[in-house]
């Protein structure tokens, strides 16, 4: 019996999609069976951010009206057996899926895999309501901006109403030196009012963008601090002890050099 | 031997007790007294009749003595609410001002006309 995990954040464009092409390539590469749910019906990205966007050929609302069998909608993944991806239906809305063959779909779901990650749209509306009616936990992703920090607040106090009960925290974008600076909200800062478990803490870098425009999740790059920090959450997920990230060590020339040799 | 009467029209009200923090995006209204055991978070608001007490850090909009009461108060263990209000009064913090953790109590109330932020003490 699998676990079905939502991450959101109700604001947009801090990384949900990314969080959650990143989390699952990362369970998938600790050998675990992931099947990665994308619920933005619509606006769908998830498929382009694993590069799997030719593939497709059925989606999830295909699959819910059973127009195919859910096997032929799930998509598997180009690099790593055991990853297999839902993608979300482009041409229909959010109302083609209800929440109860959300939940009858997670049900299934998880049978079969280990890990059900599901991709939730920004906002508060249908579409978030359906992600996150079958989940049982959720991953709450902001930046260090006041108005993400306002929506994740929002989004806990939802998903705790819905009986979501302790959600967990990835800070996404983090600038160590803007933090220091005191132009940054820092981690404390965002704890503080938030007040939920962190689960980690990603550094901000233009790798991002190289990887998502490549289709290629960072995590899989073994010199990528974002995909170090993603891969020590996918760790915590899976229940191992792993401490934060050290984001100290911003790394000059000579760190760089030591890092050379060190590797 | 009279008893005293040493509470106000305010104080008699009903109270709740909200053992939870306030989120954004959520709302106690209530008529009478309220305590909040736990945060109130921006974007999250209080509208109450009587006085108003928070157990943590008050960060959000409160209302107290909403329908008139200008003795309502408002205490904080933490007082950086977003906006203010007692009675017909609205205040704001400054303008520029960094919220930060206040570090005692304080209570909010109106004297003359004003709405008047001190550090609570216990009265002796």
């Amino acid at each position: 019996m699998g676990k079905v995990i939502v991450i959101t954040s109700g604001k947009g464009g801090v990384g949900k999609t990314t969080a959650t092409a990143n989390l699952g390539t990362g369970l998938a590469m600790l050998g675990k069976s992931v099947v990665m749910v994308d619920t933005d019906i619509g606006l769908r990205n998830l498929d382009v951010v694993l590069g799997l966007e030719n593939r497709i050929v059925y989606d999830i609302v295909d699959a819910v009206r059973g127009n195919c069998r859910l096997k032929q909608a799930l998509i598997k993944d180009k690099r790593l057996e055991n990853l297999h991806l839902l993608p979300a239906a482009q041409t229909k809305d959010k109302t083609a899926v209800s929440e109860q063959q959300m939940k009858d779909l997670c049900q299934t779901l998880k049978d079969e895999f280990d890990y059900v990650i599901i991709d939730c749209p920004a906002g508060i509306e249908h579409g978030f309501k359906n992600a996150i009616a079958g989940a049982e936990e959720a991953i709450v992703v902001t930046t260090p901006e006041v108005s993400a920090v306002r929506d994740a607040d929002r989004i806990i106090g939802l998903l705790e109403a819905a009986g979501i009960a302790s959600p967990k925290l990835v800070i996404n974008r983090i600038r160590v030196k803007m933090v220091k600076a005191g132009d940054m909200m820092s981690v404390e800062d965002m704890l503080d009012i938030l007040a939920v478990d962190l689960l980690g803490i990603v550094p901000d870098d233009e790798i991002i963008v190289v990887s998502t425009n490549r289709g290629e999740p960072t995590v899989l790059d073994d010199r990528s601090r974002p995909g170090q920090a993603f891969r020590n959450i996918v760790r915590r997920i899976n229940g191992e002890d792993v401490p934060l990230l050290a984001l100290e060590d911003e790394v000059g020339f000579w760190g760089r050099l030591k890092n050379l040799f060190a590797r | 031997m009279a008893k005293e009467q040493w509470f106000d029209n305010i104080s008699a009200k009903p109270t709740i007790i909200v053992q939870r923090t306030l989120r954004s995006g959520q709302n106690v209204n209530y008529d009478g007294n309220v305590v909040v055991l736990g945060d109130v978070n921006p974007g999250a608001e209080i509208v109450a009749s009587g006085h108003v007490v928070v157990m943590g850090s008050l960060r959000g909009l409160v209302h107290a003595g909403a329908t008139g009461e200008d003795s309502a108060t408002v205490t904080a263990l933490s007082l950086n609410p977003t906006q203010l209000r007692i009675s017909s009064h609205i205040t704001r913090p400054p303008d520029g001002s960094r919220p930060e953790n206040s570090i005692c109590p304080e209570i909010a109330r109106i004297k003359e006309g004003a709405v008047v932020i001190e550090k609570y003490q216990a009265p002796k």
